[in-house]
């Protein structure tokens, strides 16, 4: 909740002080002024206050009036020149605790982004001697830094905790606190135009929708972010299925074998087709423990069989001989070449890695400069403007000659250059550190390739210089070797059996998501949610009706599920179809529409307990003609609310006899600025 | 042939990235920084300028220059670079009053001091260049050194 308690305006001219200063009531406050008095200079500067200029369209001092940063008139005809100006705003929470937020508009010393916040009431209060803290607006960090930011402290302040959404590029940020400012707050230059019309964009896609569901504090925000959670999950077990794909592909290849049932995405693994490796032996596929079985088969037959004699397979040796050479011959040229090609890559890697650091320095110092030039900028230094000290001309920001006639990046353009070049660097990087870990693997296997033929060849050739009368040293070899091999195939079943379990695991997971994204996929919203949104409905109809609405039976007026918006449905054959409510409705309807709407999501949530900070601001709503009679209906609307504050801001056509129609007999606070907002103040020292 | 004949050709110049070093704020900072840590009476020559300077741009530089401050006799530092857009930082440092220049020399002035300190009250900002120039100090290079360093520059010694 947010109560406004008062303003306060501080304009230095070149003949004096000037400004304005009002306080706010609890309930309905009209302010009332003519068209020229200054009156939306006081809207802007309530919305500046709170760093919401973004509504009026732009940031920091240049959406304010001139009365503000240039020229004071007063009276009529005479101008004063601006040398500095403040706006102080004081407010409170649900919680009772006030603040006072001071923001320059012109001034020498304080740059429009940083506020001070003061633990107080500095208008209100007697005790002037408060302590504050400064903190920035607008800068990267304004809405995330938790010591200095000040718009994650007003949302604190306000008791919001503002949900994280899904922007344009997906990443996960933060909805911004001006992004909710429109749903309260009706500026009158362009709020009147659009259903939130004037919320700023900061690329977050469906932003209205967003907006409205924290608004009336929505489920089906929670479903949706419980879906995002399951989104996610779901590419973490992708990725682990994928990098348990490969591991078991692998594995297959170490043991000489081939892996069957296994896809490449996660699936349900049933008992009736298990995963498991074939060994091919003699061109015929067994599994491994079929395979360890005819190994020990094999040994046994060694063991009872006499071992020949080396004279009689000397023909046998020679032409394995032979062919075992052949075969060293090409795996060894093979070798050389892929060892030549990763050490390529090494030193491909290397550079780049070089360069990355040398880029990252780049980017560092470049971070640097912007701060050191924003730094210049707060010591009223021309050339951090990138002006010329001595004739004020604009210059580049480069210490080139400047007769090189080559145009800098912006300081801002170049850090997101370097950073650019970084990730590209670093793409670079992650595919050639995987190609050559790829390729360092396949040296090894082919480096264990050769060593094994090398060794049996090393036997035969022994066994060819022996005694011709020995036993055949190589079938003993043989004999040792497949006892190695019943050995190693063995713990190959093992680690086959650890890697099957992490397979059944994830296949586990994956049917809990699948089971829980069916539950979830029939509806986001839950029953709070369609009260909640039939209320709001049923509130729209019925202010629509109070406020004269004629454009459209309110039978065809419905709030769409996509965003929240009203709408109005049009029946085409057997369907029917939902087209924006502006087009259907006049001028002075639609400005019915916004004032119906607006009051609606008040109402909603303040019937269900929800997120509306009960403060509602409108500037001029008296537009398009609409007459004072309904005008009236619309005042007499809000004077009835109890527990919001209201500031309407409104001229009632400059004349009294109109605010008489509009506003006899109902309760509310007048502020009347009488003639012109920003007037002389006695700036004498008070008398101690 | 007529397929490729080119009609016109037109060039549209995009702005270039130039390194943080030739940025007139970076480099007005460091000639700040340099005479507020390291220069007596935050005075300094123009030839010290580009000799600290000179001993940013690289790790080899700085150990060069430190090597000459803590173990002169071991120290190979006899030239060093001179770069253009210092000057160019300076005169826009004079102009926007960061600094002033009296009888040859350099001094920094209250709004260079105040820039100064704002900088260090940042951390992350200038840290090598501030780091390197504490490991100087104020008496690290005096002019005298300069003096005698830039005396051996001369073809015929007289």
């Amino acid at each position: 909740m947010i109560k406004i308690n008062a303003i306060k305006i501080e304009v230095n001219t070149d003949s004096g002080l000037f400004g304005a200063d009002y306080e706010f009531s609890e309930g309905f406050n009209i302010i009332r002024g003519d068209n020229t008095s200054g009156k939306s200079s006081l809207f802007q500067s309530i919305l500046y206050c709170l760093g919401f200029e973004e509504l009026i369209g732009g940031k920091n001092e240049k959406t304010m009036q001139s009365v503000l940063k240039d020229i004071v008139e007063y009276p009529k005809g005479t101008s004063h020149r601006v040398l500095q100006s403040f706006v102080l705003l004081e407010f409170r929470n649900g919680k009772e605790e006030t603040i006072t937020v001071r923001r320059s508009v012109i001034s020498s010393s304080r740059a429009p982004q940083l506020v001070d916040v003061y633990n107080g009431a500095l208008l209100t209060g007697k005790n002037k001697a408060i302590s504050s803290q400064p903190m920035f607006i607008h800068d990267k960090g304004g809405a995330s830094d938790d010591i200095y930011g000040f718009h994650l402290f007003l949302e604190k302040f306000l008791g919001w905790n503002l949900p994280y959404v899904f922007n344009k590029t997906g990443e996960s940020r933060k909805i911004y606190i001006q992004q909710i400012a429109p749903s309260f707050i009706i500026e009158q230059k362009s709020g009147w135009s659009d259903f939130l019309a004037t919320m700023p964009f900061y690329s977050l896609t469906n932003k209205e929708a967003r907006v409205i569901e924290f608004l009336l504090n929505l489920d089906v925000y929670e479903n949706k972010q419980v879906r995002q959670n399951l989104i996610t999950s779901k590419r973490i077990l992708d990725d682990k299925w994928a990098r348990l794909y490969k591991q078991l592909n692998r594995f297959a290849e170490r043991g000489g074998g081939k892996i069957i049932n296994l896809e490449s995405k996660p699936t349900i693994l049933n008992n009736t087709n298990p995963i498991s490796i074939l060994l091919s032996h003699e061109g015929k596929n067994y599994s491994i423990p079929d395979f360890i079985e005819i190994q020990n088969e094999q040994l046994i037959e060694l063991e009872t069989r006499i071992i020949p004699k080396v004279s009689e397979k000397i023909e046998q040796n020679e032409a394995k001989i032979d062919s075992l050479t052949e075969s060293i011959n090409a795996v060894t040229l093979n070798y050389e070449l892929l060892s030549e090609e990763v050490g390529f890559d090494r030193d491909k890697l290397k550079r780049y890695e070089i360069q990355l650091e040398s880029l990252k320095e780049d980017l560092r110092k470049n971070k640097g400069a912007q701060k050191v030039k924003k730094l210049g900028a707060e010591l009223d230094s021309k050339m951090a403007h990138d002006l010329c000290p001595t004739c004020e001309q604009p210059i580049k920001d480069s210490l080139l000659p400047s007769d090189i006639a080559q145009n800098p990046m912006l300081i801002e353009d170049n850090i997101i250059f370097i950073e650019a070049q970084i990730k590209m660097i670093k793409v670079y990087i992650e595919g050639l550190a995987f190609n050559v870990s790829e390729k360092e693997e396949r040296l090894n296997r082919i480096r264990m390739n050769l060593s094994n033929k090398r060794q049996s060849l090393r036997g035969l050739k022994r066994e060819l210089i022996s005694d011709d009368r020995l036993p055949s040293e190589l079938e003993i070899e043989k004999k040792l070797n497949i006892k190695k091999r019943i050995e190693f195939y063995n713990r190959y079943l093992e680690d086959f059996n650890e890697l099957l379990d992490e397979a059944k695991q994830l296949s586990a997971e994956h049917e809990k998501l699948l089971k829980d994204t069916e539950k979830l996929q029939s509806d986001f919203f839950s029953v709070t949610d369609r009260k909640k949104l039939d209320y709001l409905l049923s509130q729209f109809k019925r202010l629509l009706f109070e406020f004269d609405y004629k454009s459209k039976s309110s039978d065809f007026i419905d709030i769409s599920l996509d965003n929240y918006l009203p709408v109005a449905q049009k029946q085409f054959g057997d369907d029917l179809k939902s087209y924006d409510l502006r087009f259907d409705s006049s001028a002075s309807d639609f400005i019915r529409c916004i004032w119906a709407y607006t009051c609606s999501l008040y109402l909603t949530s303040n019937n269900f307990d929800a997120n509306h900070p009960k403060l509602l601001m409108f500037d001029e709503p008296k537009q398009q003609d609409i007459s004072l009679i309904h005008f009236r209906s619309f005042l007499t609307e809000l004077s009835s609310y109890s527990g919001v504050q209201i500031l309407l801001f409104a001229s009632f056509e400059n004349s009294d006899e109109s605010y008489q129609i509009a506003t006899e007999g109902l309760d509310f606070n007048l502020i009347y600025i009488d003639k012109k907002l920003i007037k002389p103040i006695d700036n004498k020292p008070l008398a101690s | 042939m007529s397929d490729f004949t080119i009609k016109n050709i037109t060039f549209s110049k995009r702005p270039i990235s130039i390194p943080a070093d030739y940025r007139p704020a970076y480099k007005i900072a460091q000639i700040c920084l340099i005479l507020k840590h390291s220069c007596i009476g935050e005075k300094s020559s123009l030839l010290k300028f580009h000799l600290i300077s000179w001993a940013f741009k690289s790790i080899e530089n700085r150990k060069t220059l430190l090597t000459f401050i803590t173990d002169p006799k071991h120290s190979d530092l006899s030239v060093w670079g001179i770069e253009p857009t210092l000057n160019r930082a300076l005169h826009i440092a004079v102009a926007d009053n960061f600094c002033s220049y009296q009888n040859a020399n350099y001094k920094l002035e209250e709004k260079g001091l105040e820039f100064a300190k704002k900088i260090e009250e940042v951390k992350d900002i200038l840290a090598d260049e501030i780091a390197l120039l504490k490991q100087i100090g104020k008496r690290g290079i005096t002019e005298k050194s300069i003096q005698d360093l830039t005396n051996k520059w001369t073809l015929f010694n007289d």
